[in-house]
This record gives structure tokens, sequence and C-alpha cells, in this order.
């Protein structure tokens, strides 16, 4: 188990984590979501030691990050990282071999991450010869290559074309299924949905969401109601008790339920209108839980 | 990939790949190339225009026929005095030593030379010589008219030389010293500049997070230094091989023992200015992330060793000078210095012990407190950070 344990970091009268806690089960995927400056990238620099918490900690199998378990972690930056003059293949075994991996060892994981990432034919270049979507494709190997025991990875996807959004998302399912926890954040929520097995939503240096999504779904589930009443007369469900009416389009009728509204009042209601083509409680998308869990409680809406 | 585990480095297996990664990546350099040939090409220069320049003084082969004695020595010490080697053949008769020239087994041969008429039969004009033998002739014909005369020739006054600061040999220690300061000085700064590249090179281009999840500030400075400090040394050892050589192949100096122990004494300085340098250039560089800032970070430290450089060369002509003597001591500065002042003779071994002890002092504050600064500044990939904040950083 990868734990994030109370998390607090401040710069000077700045409050960037305020008690920052979640876990990651070995071979599951965690998407860290968050709005720009929440915290994702303070919570990874702590863990990887590049920043000091000012109180909580990391721990992985009930140990302490320390320098010694961190080399078993494969690490990408947010801000990309490599030596610009060195070659593609020179750079990843260098990097394998600082995590431990000896030289023959090294040379072999770094072909290995290269042809897997398609970057085969340019691991003699030096890195600045290469695009940056390439770039990216050597970062996310230098994070693979020493074959490590945990994944935290900062902002993985962004700037990668649909083929590498696929590579990438294939080599970090393939990571969790050999029982690696991934921890990655991500502003691409479609792919958090789709690759995550759990998510946290991080808002003003705290979580606000933990879970895995469908469980995230049902939780703010069973209070938004879509009705769709071809026939009804606009403002039907106006005057319902405990109801309120979040939009409404030729008939296509979206409800907020009160907690102790009753759903099949409004179903009887929607009748009496004539035919009733749609009743059901609407799953909302992760967009909706983040823009939701982020919101800011003075009801400011979040950048 | 199913091969053998990763297994935890230690400090100094990590820090061997980090100096091995700068080594293999600055042998490839070009500019490192360029520089290494232009240092050997420069000083290989040097020595063919030391060759060229005294290439008169080869030695002459001189025939003399029905010599007493006094013509051969008086020819012998011309030629000392200007500086030219010649070698005297006394031949009995005449027809042997027109034959001698004409096979070129000499120069010249000297007829009738303490006669009335003397001769000189040479193969093709040598003004060197022809004065030479016109000197001693001369010589020997007015003490032999003096003496004739009746002059007492013993009681002439003879000069008597003191030679002031130091003797020949020390002259020649001193070129050679000052060539080596100039080679090290140039080196220290190259490899010193080399550091700081680097340094910068790693913050801005934030490779530095992934070095540093995997090992700490002081392993990865270490690796740096003493990767390139290798390099550096090994340039001075080709550097400094090929100059004696070619200097003793050359025949520019003559004392070989001497001008190696110069060497070797610029050696070790450099050794010392370099572990000062490079840690002082990596820490200033670790305060910027841009390598158009390195300019006004490196400066103080870049005035040192200028500074020091030009007191070195001034220190050659006044060894034993009060500027000299000071600056020999100063950290920074003795290992510009001090192998001038050594090489001329002028520092007593316990002056060489100070200064080295107080470099090893400063070394080892620079290293001390260069490594609490590079430590905290290194993750400060914005803009310029002052030494108090990375301070405070790396204690946070």
């Amino acid at each position: 188990m990868l734990e994030f344990d109370g998390l607090h970091k401040s710069y000077g009268a700045h409050r960037v984590l305020d008690g920052v806690s979640f876990s990651v089960a070995p071979g599951s995927v965690f998407g860290f979501c968050g709005s720009n400056g929440a915290g994702k990238t303070t919570t990874m620099r702590i863990a990887m030691g590049l920043a000091r918490a000012d109180a909580g900690e990391v721990r992985w199998q009930g140990r302490p990050l320390d320098q010694v378990l961190r080399r078993r972690i494969g690490y990408m930056p947010e801000e990309r990282g490599l030596y610009p003059k060195m070659r593609v293949g020179e750079q990843l075994a260098y990097l394998a071999r600082l995590h431990g991996l000896d030289a023959g060892a090294a040379a072999r994981a770094a072909e290995h991450w290269a042809d897997r990432l398609g970057l085969g034919e340019r691991r003699r270049d030096p890195v600045e010869k290469l695009s940056l979507g390439n770039q990216q494709r050597v970062q996310l190997a230098a994070a693979l290559v020493s074959r490590p025991e945990v994944l935290i990875l900062d902002e993985p996807f962004s700037g990668l074309d649909p083929v590498g959004v696929d590579a990438l998302a294939e080599a970090l399912l393939e990571q969790a299924r050999g029982g690696v926890p991934v921890v990655f954040s991500s502003h691409q929520l479609d792919l958090v949905e789709r690759l995550c097995d759990a998510v946290g939503i991080l808002a003003r240096g705290a979580m606000v969401a933990t879970g895995p999504v469908a469980e995230l779904r049902r939780r703010e589930a069973g209070r938004v109601l879509r009705v769709v009443v071809p026939d009804a007369a606009p403002g039907w469900a106006a005057t319902l008790p405990g109801v309120r009416v979040v939009s409404e389009r030729a008939g296509d009728t979206l409800l907020d339920l009160d907690p102790g509204a009753d759903d099949q009042a409004v179903l009887a209601a929607a009748l009496r209108t004539g035919r009733v083509t749609h009743f059901a409680w609407r799953e909302p998308t992760l967009v909706e839980l983040f823009r939701e869990a982020v919101a800011e409680p003075a009801g400011e809406v979040a950048a | 990939m199913t091969s053998s585990e990763p297994r935890t480095p230690g400090s100094a297996a990590l820090v061997r790949l980090v100096a091995a990664r700068e080594v293999s990546s600055r042998i490839r350099d070009k500019n490192f190339i360029v520089s290494s040939v232009v240092i050997i090409v420069l000083l290989l220069g040097l020595l063919a225009f030391q060759v060229v320049a005294g290439s008169g003084d080869s030695g002459s082969r001189l025939g003399i026929v029905g010599d007493d004695g006094r013509l051969g020595a008086a020819v012998q010490a011309q030629a000392e005095a200007v500086g030219v080697d010649v070698e005297v053949v006394d031949y009995t008769d005449e027809a042997a030593a027109r034959a001698a020239v004409e096979d070129e087994e000499v120069d010249g041969v000297l007829l009738d030379g303490a006669g009335p008429a003397p001769e000189l039969l040479v193969t093709g004009r040598d003004a060197t010589l022809e004065a030479l033998v016109g000197g001693a002739v001369s010589g020997v014909a007015i003490s032999d008219r003096l003496l004739e005369a009746g002059v007492d020739l013993q009681s002439l006054p003879e000069v008597a030389v003191t030679p002031l600061g130091g003797s020949d040999d020390d002259g020649q220690r001193v070129v050679v010293a000052v060539i080596g300061v100039v080679v090290l000085y140039g080196l220290l700064l190259l490899f010193a500049q080399f550091v700081a590249q680097g340094v910068v090179e790693e913050k801005s281009s934030r490779v530095v997070e992934l070095l540093l999840a995997t090992m700490r500030p002081w392993q990865l400075l270490a690796g740096k230094i003493l990767g390139l400090g290798l390099l550096g040394l090994g340039q001075m050892v080709v550097i400094g091989v090929v100059g004696v050589t070619a200097a003793l192949a050359l025949d520019v100096v003559e004392v070989p023992g001497e001008v190696i122990g110069t060497v070797v004494t610029v050696v070790a300085w450099f050794v010392l200015g370099y572990a000062f340098y490079a840690s002082v250039f990596a820490v200033a560089a670790s305060l910027v992330s841009r390598q158009e800032d390195l300019g006004s970070v490196l400066t103080p430290a870049s005035m040192l060793l200028i500074v020091g450089f030009v007191v070195s060369v001034q220190a050659a002509g006044d060894p034993g000078g009060t500027l000299a003597t000071v600056t020999s001591f100063v950290p920074g500065m003795s290992p510009l210095v001090m192998p001038v002042r050594q090489a001329a003779g002028e520092a007593a071994l316990w002056e060489v012990a100070l200064a080295v002890v107080l470099m090893l002092l400063a070394i080892a504050l620079a290293v001390r407190l260069g490594g609490r600064v590079y430590a905290g500044a290194l993750l400060r990939t914005s803009g310029k950070t002052k030494i108090r904040e990375a301070l405070r950083a790396e204690r946070a």
C-alpha cells in the first residue's frame, strides 16, 4: 500500500497542503485531479523528497519513504527533465543504473523501453533533436526503465497525441496489472475515468473526494433526475415540493431533488402531462463530480 | 527483462556513475576536444619558437694547424662568452687540414694562427666563426705584443660576477613555472566553467529532479567535480608530459630533473586549485537557472583567479617581492603564485606547507558551506536564488 498521510506544507503564509491523505493499493491506478495550483505537484514532490512536508509522511509498505525506497519509484516530474545533449539510449541506461540496475540490465531495459514506446530508431539521437511528443515518451521511458515498484507521474498525458496517449495508457495498465501502484495527475478527466480504479480530487490543499469512480458517482447520484415529457407545458415541475428545476428544454427536464423529496410523486406529475419517454436518475460524469467538488464553498467558481 | 534485480547503489557507486557520465559526455564535446588540441599545439609552437630563436648555436668544428695550445683555448673561451659551441681539432700539417675542410670534416681551418699572416680556410662564409677566430687571433697577438713590451698581464683587474635573483637554473625553472601557470590558469578556468555549465544545464533542463530522486545533492556535486577533475588532471598531465618530452627532445631545457620537479609542483597545485574553484563555481552556478545568468554569479570567483594569474606573471620578475609573497598564501591565488616562487627558490618549505594548509582549509569550507547552498538552491528552478535563501531552504 502506498499511503499519503496527513501532508501539510506552507510556503511562507501561503498554505499549499492542508492535510492531504489517500492511499493506493498495489495493482491499482489512482487518478489525481484538482484545479491548477491545488497542490498535486507539491504532493508528488514531497513523495519524491524534492520538497519537505511540514507535517505528515508518505509510506510504502508501511515504511516512510526514504532515499533507498525512493529509488524503487518511477517518477515523472511535471517539469520535464532530461539531459538535452545526451543520446536517448545512453540517457535511459544511465538513469536505470542510478536506480541500481547493473550495466547489462540497464542497457537491455533502455533498449526494451525505447522500442516499447516507439523510440527504437531514435535511440542514438540526442534528446534535444526529438519532437516534444517523443521527448515526452523518453521521459516516460525514464520513469519505467528501472523496473519500479511504484509509479508517480505528474501530468504524464499532457502534450501527447492520441496514439501516444494510448501507448502510455496501455503501459500504465500493464504496470498496474503487474502489481505496481500507479498514481498520476491529469486534467483529462475522461482519461482518468477510463483508466483509474480510484480518483482523488484535491481542492484548496485538501482531498475533497476520494474513492472509486463508481462509488463517487453513487454518492452523488440520487440527486439529479432526468425526465423527458414531450407533451408537457413549460414549468410543469416548478410547483412540485422539494424539487428544483435545473434545466428544461422542450420537455427534457433536469430536476434536482432534496433528500426528502419523493421521486414517485415526480413520476406521477410527469405522467399527468402525457407521455413519459425517459425517467431516470442521472449518473454524473467525472467532470461534474469534479466541478462540484472543487467549487468554492462561498459559491465562487474555481478557476 | 528478468535479469538481476536492482540493488541499492552505495554512495561510492553513485558518485562513480555521475563522474563516468561527466567524463564520457565531456570527452565527446567539441569545445573540450578543440581546447585540448589548441593548448598542446600552442605549447609545441612555443617550444618550436624557442628552438628556432636559439638555432644559431649549433656547434662548429674548427681545425687549427700547429697550435701551441693558446689559440684553441682562446677560441673556446671566446665561443663560451657568446654562448656558441666550438670544437677545436688540431692538425700537424697544412695538407691534412685542407683535406679536412674539403671533406667538410671541419667548418674551417686556421693557418699560421700565431704567425704574421694568419689565414682562415672555410667552405662557406660563417660570420660567427670568422668573428670568433678573429677575436682569438687578435687576443693572442695582443697578449704576445704586450708580453714583448714587458706589460704584466697578471695584474689586470678581473670582473667579479654576482648573479642577482638566483642562478641560471632558477631562471630556467621560473620560465617553466610561468608556462606551467599559464596552462594551469587556462585549465582551471576551463574546467571550473565546465562544472558550472553542467550544474546549470541540469537545473535548466530540470533533469536535476530525476537525479535527486535517486541521490543526494552532495553525491551529484562530488561526482561532477571528481569526473571533470580527473579529466582536467589527465589533460594537465598529458600537457606536462608532452611539454617536458618535447622540451628535452628539442634541447630547449638542459636540467631535466629540476624542470620535471617544477612541472610536478604545478600539477599538484592544479589539483588544489581545481578542488577549490570547481566547488566555488558549482555553488555559484547552482544559484541561477539559465546559462545566460551564469556570467554574473561567476564574476567574483573568476576575478580572484584572474588577479592571481596577473600577480603570478608579475611574480616571475620579482619572486621575492611583497605582493608575490603575500598572495602566495591567499587561498585561490596560491595555486598560481606559489609555483613561481617555488621555482625561483624564494619559498621556504614551511611557506609552501602553510599555503597548502590554508588552501585545504578553504577547500573544506567551500565544500561544506557550498554543499549546503547547492542543496538548497538546486530545486529552485526559477530565477536567481540568494545564498541566504538557499541556506534557509536547505534547513527547512
